[in-house]
């Protein structure tokens, strides 16, 4: 076991509980600790031989840091983090104790909402109603069907819902972003016109996600939303990831 | 105060969808904090971890959507309204409601494939099938689970 390396979930201040109950990843789970020196803490376990991206460990993964976000700040490592041995990830805590901690500064009190903007595929109705492009292709999809027809019918068709979704997402946004710390644009999604990461205080949470679905409900002919949060602040940690600052706060 | 963690299914403008994990797979796997002197899963290439996972979440969370739409299917009404060939795609569906019901049709058609001629896709990849059995009996106790445990005290 201890040749496959230390797998590693957050960093996190020292002193933060471990919730219980909770494996890590692994079949059977690994048990889950702590190490740590100073004022910072590593959440680890044992890497298990021949790590995947495997779902019940991407749940593992994803439950963990869900619990340990419920307790205190959290740094949340990117799935499949794996170091050598527990004394290097030692001295890495130790060798960027300022720079961690001040991440964990940042972030205490603090969420990320996920909001995913996706066409409207249910809204076909007021899309055909709205979209004079497609009217006109369904009418001659109608007058003369046949193959040729019913492809471009369905290309406007898709070309309309995408168009309408991003622009109802960036609408979202532009509503939304009072709302939060910060704004971070997620990684591209197949199928989705808007991916987009807020950071938000605790006490805003229920605020925004009150606002986000009666954004939904009012865009609903235009944009599918799905959101996700409160979550632990992936797209606030990553040095690929730097949050957009948001003007005033 | 609380704030409780809220996944789409429980938002009321979006359309209910169990998959969770789903929607938050991107996140996990492009975002998070990277440590250089820490590996990534080096033995396996980062773009075939993030197809592979997305593959095996994805259709878990399809199954599980089906199943959800099937459940939620109102036969009596449905039934009622839609005879069985428009019901099983005989004619273009017109209004948005019958393209639901299309679809529900779908569902029915795919979960009956599945269990009767599921046998292929079993053999092909035994060790996800084997993950996916595991997760079954796991994944319907979540929505209790989440309401009651993911709670931030303030």
């Amino acid at each position: 076991m201890v040749t496959d390396g230390v797998y590693v979930y957050a960093i996190l201040r020292a002193g933060t509980a471990l919730p219980k109950g909770l494996g890590g990843v692994g079949s059977p789970p690994a048990p889950v600790r702590t190490i740590g020196q100073g004022p910072l803490d590593a959440v680890v376990s044992d890497a298990p031989p021949e790590l995947r991206a495997r779902r019940r460990d991407l749940l593992a993964h994803q439950e963990l840091l869900m619990r340990l976000a419920d307790e205190g700040p959290v740094l949340p490592m990117r799935f499949g983090m794996v170091a050598p041995d527990e004394k290097t990830v030692l001295e890495q805590l130790a060798a960027a104790e300022s720079r961690h901690a001040a991440a964990l500064e940042q972030l205490a009190g603090r969420f990320e909402i996920n909001v995913k903007a996706l066409p409207a595929q249910n809204a076909l109705a007021a899309l055909v109603a709205e979209e004079k492009d497609v009217r006109r292709l369904r009418d001659a999809a109608r007058r003369r069907p046949g193959y040729e027809a019913s492809i471009r019918l369905g290309e406007a068709v898709t070309t309309a819902l995408t168009r309408r979704a991003a622009a109802a997402g960036r609408r979202m946004v532009r509503e939304l972003t009072p709302g939060a710390r910060a704004v971070a644009a997620g990684p591209t999604v197949p199928g989705c016109a808007l991916n987009m990461s807020f950071l938000v205080d605790r006490g805003d949470t229920d605020t925004f996600l009150t606002r986000a679905r009666a954004f939904a409900d009012a865009h609903r002919e235009h944009v599918e939303l799905r959101l996700a949060g409160p979550l632990p602040c992936y797209s606030f940690v990553s040095s690929e990831a730097r949050p957009v600052p948001v003007g005033g706060v | 105060m609380t704030a409780t963690t809220y996944y789409s299914d429980e938002v009321v403008a979006c359309p209910p969808r169990s998959g969770t994990l789903y929607d938050v797979l991107e996140l996990i796997l492009d975002r998070g904090m990277v440590i250089d002197v820490f590996i990534r899963v080096s033995l396996v290439g980062i773009e075939i971890l993030k197809v592979d996972a997305r593959i095996v979440v994805a259709s878990v969370d399809t199954y599980l959507r089906f199943a959800e739409a099937c459940n939620r299917l109102d036969l009596e009404r449905d039934s009622g309204s839609t005879t069985v060939p428009e019901l099983f795609g005989g004619g273009a569906a017109k209004a948005v409601g019958k393209r639901k019901v299309r679809r529900a049709a779908d569902t029915v058609g795919e979960t009956v494939r599945k269990v009767v001629g599921g046998g292929d896709e079993e053999s092909d990849d035994e060790d996800e099938g084997e993950d996916e059995q595991q997760e079954r009996p796991r994944k319907r106790r979540a929505p209790a689970r989440k309401s009651s445990r993911r709670r931030v005290e303030a």
